[in-house]
């Protein structure tokens, strides 16, 4: 670290969490993430790079307004063709110089991604300590995939430990596990993501192989073995939906020594409006809910452990 | 008014067709509840009534005393009520008295606003959220026989014939029982202050005991008296003729009860009359010897109260789980009543309580929306040697707020460090149920407050809730002139215009010029004109103060009140006098502002734009404001995203801690004509409604009519970054420049997701905990529910602080499509988003 500032990308400082380790917490959500869940609630948080979200709903259109239009160096913000009082981001000439969110007066543009000192994030919760005390919560760092920035993650977390703070982070698994081991260093708690064993399988929904997620959760139970894991599978529709799914990860997990808690996290589409804010597709637009009775079904089986 | 839940204050219960039962539990719950399900059956169908009769019998008796001295015409003319007004006893019933009519009904006070009734009664009727039933032949018994003899006796006319004609004119206009819209006066509306007497004295020595004590202090009196205290006199056979006509009302029903039972065909219905009646034969006179006396003697001594003078908000419960504990205690050990029967007793109360409505002589409808009532019932907090309260009772009040099936009483829980964390735990698996009780009181913040204006260690730990959000001392307060409501964004925009304001659509040079707003060099000299703008209104403030003060004294004595008092009993005194020695004559918090967050968002979006970044400018800003932003649409975004109060967001939260600071100062420069000093409260009711409507576009992106911001909170949805940082805010705000700050009312909204498991519950407790170690006043929970979620969906703007809550996720509920919110609102209908 020495004389150079340590920054991360925070895409959201999201306060009084109650589903992200224990008490009430702040989440750090970083940006940039190594697989690409089609299932994906935070979008957001997928690429690495500042980007430009817009929400046509609030926008106030060409005429009333239209200052972005001509604040724009790339061109890229064009009045719509359909709608003439409306406006459109053309994605291929956005450079993301962010000039058309400082002047958007109703912040329908905005900037997804802010570099962030240890400092700021932690003058940004501090004031907080008091109901982390009383809870006994503190600060999650999530994404993402908080390895990518294991540098950051590893200095913000280790001064929250030296500040007394409670700290937990929440990982996919799959980075390099010199970046994972020194993200998880000062974490209380991890959350590990497991989405599932079948190795094709999990290339088809997340773009990845899954081998480099499992050898790191054996490898953090060696290495980190004083440190509680909470395992988090969730459920996608026709594509982990199923007992032997579940019942495949349980049985792996239950051999690893510091798994605290096996977690199914109910899959839903709020992220959807998010892709559009960002001019991306959603590709899982015909949602369907998890069937509940199966869901208990298979939650069910998770405390088995 | 879809969203008068959000944006009331004190949440009222809603009663008549919207009337809520909680689902049906179990059988066994249901059996239970049978009596009172019973009772409540006609508050569904039946809108409340008004009862001429306490007003009829008041007037006759008023009539015949012209020639007695002051306590002695109140004492007669109690008297009279008590012992002419018809009784009834209703199937069912266990608890008995009422105030001359059956089922849920108002009464009239024609000595206050005597004027305002002749009109104000049609209004009455009109059917809206606040109608009362009165009949053709009731209105012309007010107009021949009631109003008559009040024209130019009432305690108003006398009030705005001595008020300074210019203070006359900012305060009413041209409408005496309504505002102009910059005060709103609550003078004569009510004849007292929030008030909550010492039920415990009732309880312990009877009302023949406080009459005994009376004829000795009298025979003391006599002429053998050194110091000649023949003035006393009056008082003191006020308070014989009172506590003498006190027993014979209950002895009425003792009579009534017994001649009903005698015809009773149904065997338990018969011995359960015969019960009344024996405990009517004794108390309110006697000291109670059981629970169920201690009750009924309870809701005599209110009952009275409630037919001698109007009090802001009814009269107050105090802390009822101190003073009937002993006599539940004695009652549970040698087993005459069990949980379940001592919580039918206590609900039978709460409904004789929820029966009383009371009617808000004022033109301002819009201020006191719903049948708004503030009978303040605290549990909990801390014995006078500074221990722990909480006992059984505490824990079957609050279980009874869980199951009663209306929103009655208004309870609150006084919260302190030594807490128990299982009581804690029970509070907050009540106010997850989402009725917004209890309400939260803080001892750390209230104790300390009251030691400062000189209360006894002893006496400040005996403090009660009472009002809204505020409290007393019930044996050393006394000052009862009620204050007013200061419209603060319209001091904004008299600072922003010279002194002129736009009130009703007409503008109107009211304040003082004290100079363009474009001729501004700095914030600072914006902040000094504010300030300048307010001073002017409290100066008019404690002229108002002050006359009432003198009116209060000239035409007001409360003998029962007075008698339940230890100072005036000891210096026999009517409580409406004036520095009585030994009282602690401080007000509850009489400068109620309205709109601080409006006008704090206001100032920041100001100091930020046209000042720090200059990216707007005063003309058209003002420009803006006067076209109510049409066409300025760019504009009105910008004031809208500026830095706001609430967040956590130190550039926004200095400017309310200065403008808390400033309206802390300009009181402390003056005192009324009895010497007081007033104090600053931030409790809405819904003031913030109403003042709302009068006014124009304020700079903070509110267009014109919309309500203001609440209480000591943000505006509506201005707070995104969750409760955590609302809170921070808000702490940061209390300039704590002065000790004269009280009755913060803070309301928190909640998504119930977070309440919804084991952990969500102890999060909540930790969440109030923390609160407490931040010294606030007051806390109330508004949990989220689907009618709040479809108001947000119509009205976006003002929900901006709705966060979706899911593991991993964030967002904001007006961020999502119409069809995931609509998910989201029949999953919170099962209280799970």
């Amino acid at each position: 670290m020495g004389g150079k500032v340590n920054l991360g990308c925070v895409f959201n400082i999201q306060r009084f969490c109650v589903h992200d380790g224990p008490g009430i917490r702040d989440v750090i959500f970083l940006k940039g993430c190594t697989m690409k869940c089609k299932w994906c609630c935070n979008p957001e948080s997928q690429s690495a790079d500042k980007e430009i979200a817009f929400k046509q709903d609030v926008c106030l259109g060409s005429v009333q307004c239209g200052r972005c239009i001509n604040a724009c160096p790339s061109n890229a913000i064009i009045e719509s063709k359909n709608d003439k009082s409306a406006i459109e981001i053309n994605r291929e000439l956005c450079v993301n110089c962010s000039k058309c969110a400082t002047i958007c007066p109703a912040r329908a543009i905005t900037v997804m991604g802010k570099l962030m000192s240890v400092n700021e994030v932690i003058n940004a919760v501090k004031d907080n300590s008091i109901f982390y005390r009383r809870s006994g919560g503190g600060l999650t760092v999530s994404g993402g995939e908080p390895a990518l920035q294991a540098e950051f993650v590893e200095c913000l977390l280790r001064t929250c430990k030296e500040m007394g703070l409670d700290t937990a982070i929440e990982t996919c698994g799959y980075a390099k596990w010199e970046d994972l081991r020194r993200s998880c260093e000062y974490a209380n708690l991890i959350f590990y993501d497991i989405k599932c064993l079948d190795p094709k399988k999990h290339k088809d929904f997340t773009g990845v192989d899954n081998e480099l997620i499992i050898g790191n959760l054996i490898k953090l139970s060696h290495q980190l073995r004083d440190t509680s894991v909470i395992v988090r599978t969730p459920i996608i529709p026709d594509f982990n939906d199923n007992q032997e799914d579940v019942r495949s990860i349980l049985k792996f997990i239950s051999k690893l020594n510091n798994i605290k808690q096996y977690e199914l996290l109910k899959y839903h589409s709020l992220g959807e409006v998010k892709y559009k804010q960002l001019g991306r597709k959603y590709e899982l637009s015909n949602f369907k809910p998890v069937n509940e009775k199966k869901f208990k079904e298979l939650q069910k089986i998770s405390k088995e452990l | 008014m879809g969203d008068t839940r959000n944006e009331s204050s004190c949440i009222e219960s809603r009663i008549g067709n919207e009337q809520i039962f909680k689902g049906p539990t179990i059988e066994e719950d249901k059996l239970k509840r049978e009596r009172v399900k019973k009772l409540l059956e006609d508050f569904r169908t039946q809108p409340p009534k008004v009862s001429i009769e306490r007003a009829r019998l008041l007037t006759m008796s008023f009539k015949e005393t012209e020639d007695l001295p002051l306590e002695l015409r109140w004492a007669k003319a109690m008297e009279k009520i008590l012992k002419e007004i018809s009784i009834s006893i209703d199937d069912n019933e266990l608890i008995v008295g009422n105030c001359g009519e059956k089922g849920r009904h108002g009464i009239l006070f024609p000595e206050l606003r005597g004027g305002w009734l002749a009109k104000g009664l049609e209004e009455l009727n009109h059917k809206d959220e606040n109608q009362f039933i009165i009949s053709e032949q009731d209105i012309r018994v007010v107009k021949d026989e009631i109003l008559p003899y009040w024209k130019g006796r009432t305690a108003h006319d006398a009030f705005l014939n001595m008020l300074p004609e210019d203070t006359r004119n900012i305060v009413f206009g041209d409408d005496d029982y309504g505002t102009l819209g910059l005060i709103q006066d609550n003078a004569n509306i009510n004849a007292s202050l929030n008030w909550v007497c010492d039920y415990q004295k009732v309880l312990q020595k009877g009302f023949l005991g406080i009459k005994e004590e009376a004829e000795e202090r009298l025979i003391a009196t006599g002429p053998d008296d050194p110091n000649n205290n023949i003035d006393k006199t009056f008082f003191l056979k006020a308070v014989i003729i009172v506590c003498d006509a006190m027993v014979e009302f209950a002895k009425r029903y003792a009579k009534l009860a017994a001649d009903m039972a005698d015809v009773e065909k149904d065997p338990v219905r018969k011995k359960e009359l015969e019960q009344i009646s024996r405990i009517c034969e004794w108390v309110p006179g006697k000291p109670a010897r059981t629970f169920y006396e201690a009750i009924q003697a309870q809701w005599f001594t209110q009952l009275a109260l409630r037919m001698e003078q109007p009090v802001a908000g009814v009269i107050g419960n105090g802390r009822i789980d101190q003073y009937l504990y002993p006599y539940y205690k004695r009652d549970m050990e040698e087993g005459i009543i069990d949980e379940d029967k001592a919580l039918e007793l206590l609900e039978c109360l709460w409904i004789k309580i929820a029966q009383f409505l009371p009617i808000n002589a004022t033109r301002a409808k819009s201020f006191w929306q719903g049948y708004a009532h503030f009978e303040q019932t605290v549990i909990g907090g801390q014995t006078q040697d500074g221990r722990d309260a909480t006992n059984d009772l505490s824990y079957l009040i609050l279980r009874s707020k869980k199951e009663f099936p209306i929103n009655y009483p208004d309870l609150s829980v006084r919260i302190h460090s030594q807490t128990p964390e299982d009581f804690l735990y029970k509070v907050c698996e009540v106010i997850k149920e989402g009725s917004g009780f209890p309400k939260l009181l803080n001892d750390e913040t209230i104790i300390p407050f009251l030691l400062s204006q000189g209360a006894l260690l002893e006496e400040a730990r005996d403090y009660t809730g009472s009002g809204c959000t505020e409290v007393r001392m019930i044996n050393r307060d006394t000052y009862l002139p009620l204050g007013a409501s200061i419209n603060l964004p319209a001091a904004l925009e008299m600072a922003l215009n010279n002194g002129e304001v736009v009130l009703k659509g007409k503008r109107i040079q009211l304040g003082i010029k004290t100079r363009e707003a474009r001729e501004f060099k700095d914030f600072d000299e914006l902040m000094n004109a504010l300030s300048i703008q307010y001073d002017y209104l409290v100066k008019h403030f404690y002229n108002r103060q002050s006359i009432l003060e003198i009116v209060n004294e000239q035409k007001l004595s409360a003998v029962i009140t007075s008698l339940l008092h230890d100072v005036c009993m000891r210096e026999c005194q009517s409580i409406h006098k004036g520095n009585i020695k030994g009282a602690r004559h401080q007000d509850t918090g009489n400068i109620n502002i309205i709109g601080f967050g409006t006008v704090v968002e206001s100032l920041t979006a100001i100091k930020k734009l046209i000042f720090d970044d200059k990216t707007l400018t005063m003309d058209e800003l003002l420009q803006s404001l006067k076209v109510n932003f049409e066409g300025k649409e760019v504009i009105r975004q910008m004031l809208l995203n500026a830095p706001k109060y609430g967040n956590n967001d130190d550039y926004a939260d200095n400017i309310a801690r200065e403008v808390d600071a400033m309206l802390l100062t300009s009181p402390r420069k003056y005192k009324t004509v009895k010497g007081t000093s007033l104090n600053v409260k931030y409790v809405p009711v819904t003031a913030h409604v109403g003042l709302g409507a009068i006014m124009g576009a304020t700079p903070n992106g509110r267009k014109a009519g919309e309500a203001f911001s609440e209480g000591i909170s943000p505006s509506q949805g201005m707070d995104v970054n969750g409760p955590i940082s609302t809170l921070i805010s808000i702490a940061k705000s209390n300039s704590q420049k002065f000790n004269n700050s009280q009755a913060r009312l803070l309301n928190i909204k909640l998504s119930p997701r977070i309440v919804d498991d084991e952990k969500g519950i102890k999060d909540l407790m930790s969440f109030i905990r923390a609160w407490c170690d931040q010294k606030h006043w007051h806390l109330q929970f508004n949990i989220v529910n689907s009618d709040m979620l479809r108001d947000a969906q119509k009205h976006p703007e003002k929900h901006k602080d709705l966060i979706v809550r899911v593991a991993g996720y964030s967002a904001f509920f007006v961020d999502l499509s119409p069809a995931l919110q609509n998910e989201i609102i029949s999953r919170t209908e099962h209280q799970v988003m």
